[in-house]
């Protein structure tokens, strides 16, 4: 069953046509990997998924709800879609620990106790048990992140969107935030679609990999496939390029 | 002599009962229009911050015209010219509602100057956790701008507790009033009074900017 569907969907900021006749859907259980060059629309397409971003034509099926009908409570969608951001967006006046309970708390009005046991449950899944009472700016980048990945967890998402989780982030701390990713790629129930140029990350735990160039999507290919004979000329390149490096 | 001598009367045990009075006065004032208009300005300030369409910029432009008036003269609206349309206030009440209508606009901009200058990340990363727009304000963005807002805030409200002397013109029975009063009866008495009130102004304002010091420690 398809988690996330695109049908012909078309975004525009203003006049820019930055999302041009998407059409993707990626089932249940799945992980996809999403790359391309920079300002192709990575960002804009990971983004309309949870309705940071609205598209103006086209239907976007997330979860069984179409996030273009105007009824649609996107609250709703967004409870069970996840999103990790480049720059971790941790709550500057909360703690770790707070930072992973205020929406259970506040959304799906989990028991206090029970909240709590799950919070501290999945900062030791990320290793950092013992900063549930650190502020956020006491933390470093890599263990921003971690933290950021608990806190979407702690919704129990069925999927969850990852926009360049590591990019912002110094080398040595990258391999840390990437177990962790890879750790939650193993549940074989929980959708992922990471933007992401790290390439052995995807090798390792995608499904599917994704190119889009300018707007558009040029490439949708099994793992295997996309490393080895992508079929589209823009997508060759950009992987020589990156394989390079 | 004259001076010292004048001084000691005038500094009369009445003079300075009737005077504490009209810091009574001015502080009552001062505190109700405080809590007033930070409670509206808030609600003002997050509206014009939110954009709604067509009422955020009505809001918006209430504002802009209402903060470049002359507090004179609003306080001459409310006690002068709202009788006219059938409303008739006290005069404490006048002082009030005309400083608590001018002090939330002035709050109102104070407070959107704050959300704007908290980084959209947050809202953005309480959004995606399925919060609403209302939650994602009142646990995660107010508490942050609040902070950042302290300093003008505080600023703000020690020029509205100076303001309060304009109500003199309405004959609000105020500190700066009654040193007219004193005064007025003799004098000699005039150097000494305005050197007492200022020092009763100070005090008051100098205890707000130690205020605003101990909550910019306690909060940073
Ligand atoms: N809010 C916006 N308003 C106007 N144009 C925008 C906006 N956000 C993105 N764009 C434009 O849309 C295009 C796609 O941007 P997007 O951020 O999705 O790219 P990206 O693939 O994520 O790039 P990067 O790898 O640099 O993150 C770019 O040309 C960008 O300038
Ligand atoms: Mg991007």
């Amino acid at each position: 069953m398809s988690m996330i569907e695109f049908k012909n969907v078309e975004k525009y900021y203003g006049d820019f046509h930055a999302l041009k006749n998407v059409n993707l859907s990626i089932d249940a259980g799945e992980t996809v990997v999403l790359i391309g060059p920079s300002g192709s629309g990575k960002s804009t397409l990971i983004r309309t998924i949870n309705g940071l971003e609205e598209i103006q034509e086209g239907q976007l099926i997330v979860n069984g709800y179409d996030l273009h009908d105007p009824k649609t409570d996107i609250n709703r969608i967004r409870k069970n879609v996840g999103m990790v951001f480049q720059h971790f967006n941790l709550y500057n006046n909360k703690s770790t620990l707070e930072n992973i309970m205020l929406a259970p708390r506040l959304v799906l009005k989990r028991d206090e106790a029970e909240n709590k046991k799950v919070a501290m449950e999945l900062l030791d899944k990320v290793g950092l048990a013992d900063k549930a009472d650190s502020m956020p700016s006491a933390l470093s980048g890599g263990q921003k992140q971690r933290v950021a990945i608990a806190r979407s967890l702690a919704m129990k998402p069925k999927a969850l969107l990852f926009d360049e989780p590591t990019s912002a982030l110094d080398p040595e701390m990258i391999g840390d935030v990437l177990d962790v990713m890879k750790d939650i790629a193993s549940d074989s129930d929980m959708t992922m679609l990471v933007v992401t140029h790290e390439m052995n990350f995807a090798k390792q735990v995608a499904d599917r990999v994704i190119f889009m160039d300018a707007g558009e999507i040029l490439e949708d290919s099994t793992t295997e496939k996309f490393f080895t004979n992508p079929d589209d000329p823009r997508a060759k390149q950009f992987l020589s390029q990156v394989e390079r490096h | 002599m004259i001076i010292l001598s004048s001084m000691f009367s005038a500094f009369s045990a009445d003079n300075l009962k009737y005077l504490l009075g009209g810091l009574g006065i001015t502080i009552l004032v001062s505190v109700v229009s405080i809590v007033l208009s930070f409670v509206i300005g808030s609600i003002l300030g997050v509206i014009r911050y939110e954009k709604i369409p067509y009422f955020s910029r009505f809001v918006g432009l209430i504002i802009d015209i209402v903060r470049n008036l002359p507090l004179l003269l609003i306080i001459f609206f409310t006690y002068f010219a709202l009788p006219r349309f059938g409303v008739h206030l006290s005069i404490l009440t006048s002082a009030i509602i005309a400083m608590t209508a001018f002090e939330s606009m002035m709050v109102a901009e104070i407070i959107r100057g704050g959300l704007k200058s908290i980084d959209f990340g947050q809202t953005e990363g309480a959004r995606s956790t399925g919060m609403s727009n209302a939650q994602t304000m009142w646990h995660i963005i107010l508490p942050q701008a609040y902070k950042t807002m302290i300093p003008p805030l505080i600023s703000q409200f020690i020029s509205l507790v100076k303001d309060t002397s304009l109500a003199t013109a309405i004959v609000l029975p105020e500190l700066m009033y009654r040193a007219q009063i004193v005064y007025g009866q003799d004098n000699t008495y005039m150097v000494p009074i305005l050197l007492l009130i200022a020092a009763m102004y100070f005090v008051v304002n100098y205890g707000l900017s130690l205020l605003a010091k101990w909550f910019d420690s306690k909060l940073a």
